[in-house]
């Protein structure tokens, strides 16, 4: 694979689509921390937290975000696990998503706020917000993030996922939409957020892994995968969430019908931009709870 | 365009608070997905609510396209769902109907989905495309060879990103599409066992940025065919080829013979016609 060739159809075809890739987007020295060798991403799925009037389970998220945090911290208790990233003096800003047809469940949000309220962080240190980031007085001042958003396509990055969500903390988003939005990761070397996240999480309860329509959404390809899926590595959380809207495409179309844009903005963020891993064989993929039609 | 809206349908009544946005500010209203509607250079778009005692609230976007053209492109950027023959082109699934007529296109929708809701979203956008006047698809169509075409597959479009989404063919913009080309993406199926073939054809506003383009294409997708025009069989046993005349650069993908490959863009060269 020559350097600098651009990614095509026929890379894919030949399977060497990662290589060209990394070939297309070599490391920048001294951009961002380097990448982990090999990154951690815990799924936890638990059938209960829909119920069957479509209503999200708050006791069963709060149990699932405990679990999960205490696996992918290596801690028995979730006090402790929580404490390993936050400190009482932090000022944390809980980085949601507010898009009208798929947002992050206000249950999801009050779990975290209840356990960083937990961990001692002040009440008045914690803000919760999507749009408003930049104006926020507890982002402007944060010490911390917690970015936290559900798994969706979207029409110009691919996917809608961890990296995508800190578009809000720049003042003009579409200035990040060239080439399907691969200078996202460009954002997280701005200072408002810069090595601040402590915790990816990604919320799959529902996914939608189609677009269609004026907003490019269409309820019959949300999925109830009832599931979260978290890492401190950002990429890895978005690659492993990539590859799962893949999957549920083609369990629900019987083939891989394209996204709108391939996710490229991840792959960038891990080759050019160094904020993580991007390669599914360097990710230790934990996997706890309800295991039915998993997929991944 | 408020012209075009009725007011009030079969006790739906409109509520009085039309939105209406440009190209740029409609990514106050549905985020990054106005993209698609910019790269289709659109002009406003209207949105009306309908309401109706004991009935979800009946939505409609009215998108003023400039042109027909354009209409007929952001229509055919998804299709596949039930024609319902509203306007000159229609598309119902999931509860949303879209349909273009003339330099018109609409998305109407129930902001819930029940079983009157299809017949009320009917009614409605059959009324609205009364009001519309009837316009040409893209003048790039008829240059097309007929012969296995499937009708509902075409797609026209100005940006990669498009053509992307329905054949992916480079992460990168190797044909230099762009606001001021003009393509069409077709599918060709001559038999099952056969596969899908693909037709690209693109219009570029000067012969020396068709042959920059084709050029650069085949440096980066078909490097084997050198100075020739191909057919190179691809990693997948199938045929790829391109071909420059005049302003366009044709390409066939993934065809089931070099035979047919051949065949396809000398048919599509003669259509365009000159020398």
């Amino acid at each position: 694979m020559e350097e600098g060739k651009p990614l095509t159809r026929r890379d894919f075809l030949r399977g060497t689509a990662y290589g060209a890739l990394a070939a297309r987007f070599p490391a920048v020295p001294g951009e961002q921390a380097e990448a982990q060798a090999k990154a951690q991403v815990v799924l936890i799925r638990d059938e209960r937290v829909i119920d069957e009037s479509g209503r999200i389970n708050p006791n069963v998220v709060q149990e699932m975000l405990d679990q999960g945090l205490c696996r992918l911290m290596g801690e028995e208790n979730p006090l402790q696990a929580w404490k390993r990233l936050v400190k009482p003096s932090d000022v944390v800003g809980i980085k949601s998503n507010v898009w009208f047809h798929l947002p992050t469940p206000n249950e999801l949000e009050q779990a975290i706020f209840r356990r960083l309220i937990d961990v001692g962080v002040k009440k008045a240190n914690i803000g919760i917000d999507d749009r408003g980031v930049l104006q926020h007085p507890v982002f402007k001042a944060s010490t911390a993030l917690i970015n936290v958003r559900p798994l969706r396509t979207h029409h110009w990055a691919g996917i809608g996922g961890c990296i995508k969500n800190y578009i809000m903390f720049v003042s003009s988003p579409w200035l990040y939409h060239a080439d399907a939005c691969s200078p996202l990761g460009t954002i997280w070397s701005k200072p408002i957020v810069k090595g601040k996240t402590r915790l990816n999480i990604l919320s799959l309860i529902r996914t939608q892994f189609y677009n269609r329509g004026a907003h490019h959404f269409d309820q019959r390809f949300v999925s109830e995968y009832k599931g979260l899926l978290m890492g401190k590595d950002p990429v890895a959380v978005d690659a492993v969430g990539a590859r799962l809207l893949q999957l549920q495409r083609v369990a629900h179309f019987g083939e891989d019908r394209p996204l709108d844009q391939p996710p490229t903005h991840i792959f960038v963020a891990d080759t050019k931009y160094k904020l993580g891993v991007s390669d599914l064989r360097r990710i230790d993929l934990i996997k706890l709870g309800w295991m039915e039609n998993v997929l991944l | 365009m408020r012209r075009i809206l009725p007011r009030a349908l079969e006790g739906y009544q409109w509520d009085g608070k039309d939105e209406f946005y440009d190209f740029n500010t409609a990514f106050r209203y549905m985020d990054g997905a106005a993209e698609l509607y910019r790269s289709y250079h659109f002009k406003l778009l209207l949105v009306r609510r309908y309401v109706k005692a004991g009935h979800p609230s009946i939505l409609v976007e009215l998108f003023d396209m400039g042109s027909s053209e354009e209409a007929f492109g952001v229509f055919s950027y998804q299709s596949g769902e039930e024609e319902v023959a509203i306007g000159q082109g229609s598309d119902y699934g999931g509860g949303l109907l879209r349909f273009w007529k003339g330099r018109y296109f609409a998305d109407v929708y129930a902001e819930k989905e029940t079983s009157d809701a299809k017949k009320d979203i009917l009614l409605l956008a059959e009324t609205i495309a009364k009001n519309m006047r009837a316009g040409p698809k893209p003048n790039l169509i008829r240059f097309l060879p007929k012969e296995d075409l499937m009708e509902n597959s075409l797609r026209y479009f100005h940006t990669h990103h498009v053509l992307n989404h329905h054949y992916f063919l480079s992460h990168e913009n190797i044909l230099h599409l762009g606001p001021k080309t003009r393509a069409v993406l077709a599918t060709y199926s001559p038999a099952p066992e056969k596969g899908k073939t693909r037709l690209l054809l693109v219009h570029y506003p000067s012969t020396k940025e068709a042959q920059k383009a084709y050029n650069h294409f085949l440096q980066t997708y078909l490097p084997e065919a050198g100075a020739t025009e191909g057919p190179v069989k691809i990693e997948n046993g199938r045929w790829s080829a391109a071909k420059l005349h005049q302003r366009y650069v044709i390409g066939v993908f993934e065809a089931s013979s070099e035979e047919e490959a051949k065949r396809r863009l000398d048919a599509t060269q003669r259509n365009i016609g000159g020398r």
